[in-house]
């Protein structure tokens, strides 16, 4: 299944596993290996929360979000077939924990009244601040939006896959995730305007001239 | 923006997602190699694209990775046959219902929230730092780290430190769910009110300052009681130190990092009513690594 590792063998288990493909230890989860499981948990929980933070606005939300695809994904490996990536199937499942989340209730908005209290008696850091400030305007425009418009810019412009690999997550045509996207920025434009008039004006020429391109 | 003279941002983002058909993209593109306008709303919508793809996403909060861990522990628990930490997920059928936001909303319904106040399974804290995502630890700091955590920290020893210590109880060990056997205890901490007593942890958590205005409990609350005098003996003085600034006791200490440094976390009640504690950070000489603020304990 693997070569053997290269490590000494009291190095072990760990470095034994970093080898081992997401497919086999799936295949061993569903064998019976109680640590299997877990190392896929470990190399895939900061982009199934950064999906789930992105995708739901909310923090808490995002955390139950991420617990019940994992749960349910430990329950239903055998469901997995194998024509697709174990990412995308794991993706698929947070995808749509966080889309049934949304359907089942508005999210609550992010901020609370504490912090907003601590942040203004407090000056931190400006450039902290300053991201935390647009990580938050991201936020809050994302909500915005429609939810399947909103799933599709998380996965394609904040996480950076292709459209192939978000339409396969999504499991819609390629077609539909771009026309998601497309509709999507275009609302986001005079949403988050303010932001980009503040920090950035140099990048016009230049960016128009890759949408061009790209088009 | 839209009518006859100009194109709306729309048409435009489908134009740069080459969704037009040839034809309209072409009109498209010969209106804007002489209309601004529409080349100032072609590059806005450049610009999301880059604002979003800017936007940064951070690592999961230790919390939320335990979290995770303590559940997939008590579904092995009951995977098992031992019928015991069984957390209720939404059923598979709801969640991966097909096309699920283009469905009718579903009557509420709320997973079972998790259980947090009963004894719980073996947390898997060993995965932390194994590599590198959770806790960033620079080189200089590792063996310091290491020597810290007690991740097998005897049961009877945590008794010893918990008495000691008047807060919290918790042990945790290298067990992961494969080992039923065993069931070490988590008991959630309670903020302690005594003026004398304080809780000290050892989470080795890489704090961002956007951590530390937000809920604490969750870095603080589930991590190892450590008993080390050589090393808690300077950190007492300093504790004592900030202590004195500040004007009264703190509740909890967590030694770990801030940005990357070495650093303790000390932790005052603000107003406990409201859920409110002030936050002050200090470096390994005592110095102050971060303006004093409020956060939020739950």
């Amino acid at each position: 299944m693997n070569s053997p590792p290269e490590t000494p063998p009291t190095a072990g288990r760990q470095a034994a596993r970093t080898d081992v493909s997401d497919a086999d230890l799936l295949t061993r989860h569903i064998a019976g290996d109680p640590h299997a499981f877990s190392e896929i948990v470990k190399r895939h929980r900061d982009r199934m929360w950064a999906v789930a933070l992105r995708t739901l606005g909310d923090p808490d939300e995002a955390a139950d979000a991420v617990q019940d695809a994992f749960v349910s994904a430990y329950r239903k490996a055998e469901s997995f077939r194998g024509e697709a990536a174990v990412t995308t199937w794991l993706h698929r499942i947070v995808v749509n924990a966080c889309l049934d989340r949304m359907r089942r209730k508005a999210v609550r908005p992010v901020a609370d009244d504490e912090l907003v209290e601590a942040a203004e008696r407090d000056t931190p850091v400006p450039d902290q601040t300053a991201e935390r400030e647009v990580s938050m305007e991201v936020s809050s425009a994302l909500k915005l939006l429609p939810a399947d418009q909103r799933a599709a810019l998380v996965l394609v412009d904040m996480m950076g896959y292709s459209v192939e690999d978000a339409a396969r997550v999504l499991q819609v045509p390629s077609g539909t995730v771009k026309s998601r996207c497309a509709r999507g920025r275009a609302k986001l434009v005079p949403i988050l305007s303010h932001l980009r008039n503040r920090s950035d004006r140099s990048r016009v020429s230049s960016a128009k001239g890759a949408e061009l391109r790209d088009g | 923006m839209t009518g006859d003279t100009h194109y709306d941002l729309e048409i435009l983002a489908e134009l740069a997602e080459g969704l037009l058909d040839a034809a309209t993209a072409m009109r498209v593109r010969e209106h804007l190699a002489i209309c601004d306008p529409c080349g100032e709303s072609l590059a806005d919508l450049a610009a999301v694209r880059e604002l979003l793809a800017a936007t940064s996403t951070p690592a999961m909060p230790m919390g939320v990775a335990l979290r995770i861990d303590r559940a997939l522990a008590a579904e092995a628990e009951n995977f098992r046959g031992g019928g015991i930490g069984l957390v209720e997920a939404p059923a598979w059928d709801d969640m991966m219902r097909d096309a699920p936001w283009e469905t009718a909303p579903l009557p509420q319904e709320e997973p079972a929230p998790e259980p947090e106040t009963r004894p719980e399974p073996a947390v898997r804290l060993g995965v932390v730092g194994d590599d590198g995502t959770v806790t960033p630890v620079t080189p200089s700091r590792r063996r310091t780290a290491a020597r810290r955590r007690r991740w097998a920290m005897p049961a009877a020893a945590a008794g010893i430190a918990a008495a000691v210590i008047g807060a919290t109880v918790v042990t945790t060990s290298m067990l992961s769910a494969a080992d039923p056997e065993r069931e070490p205890v988590i008991a959630r901490p309670a903020p302690a009110t005594s003026t004398a007593d304080y809780q000290l942890t050892a989470s080795n958590w890489n704090y961002t300052d956007q951590e530390l205005r937000g809920s604490l409990l969750d870095y603080i609350g589930p991590g190892l009681i450590v008993k080390d005098s050589s090393d808690t003996s300077e950190l007492a003085r300093c504790v004592q130190q900030v202590s004195e600034k500040v004007g009264k006791a703190p509740f909890a200490v967590d030694q770990g990092f801030y940005n990357g440094q070495e650093a303790n976390i000390v932790l005052f009640w603000h107003n406990e009513a409201k859920n409110q504690v002030r936050v002050h950070v200090v470096g390994p000489s005592c110095e102050t690594v971060r303006k004093p603020a409020l956060a939020s304990w739950r």
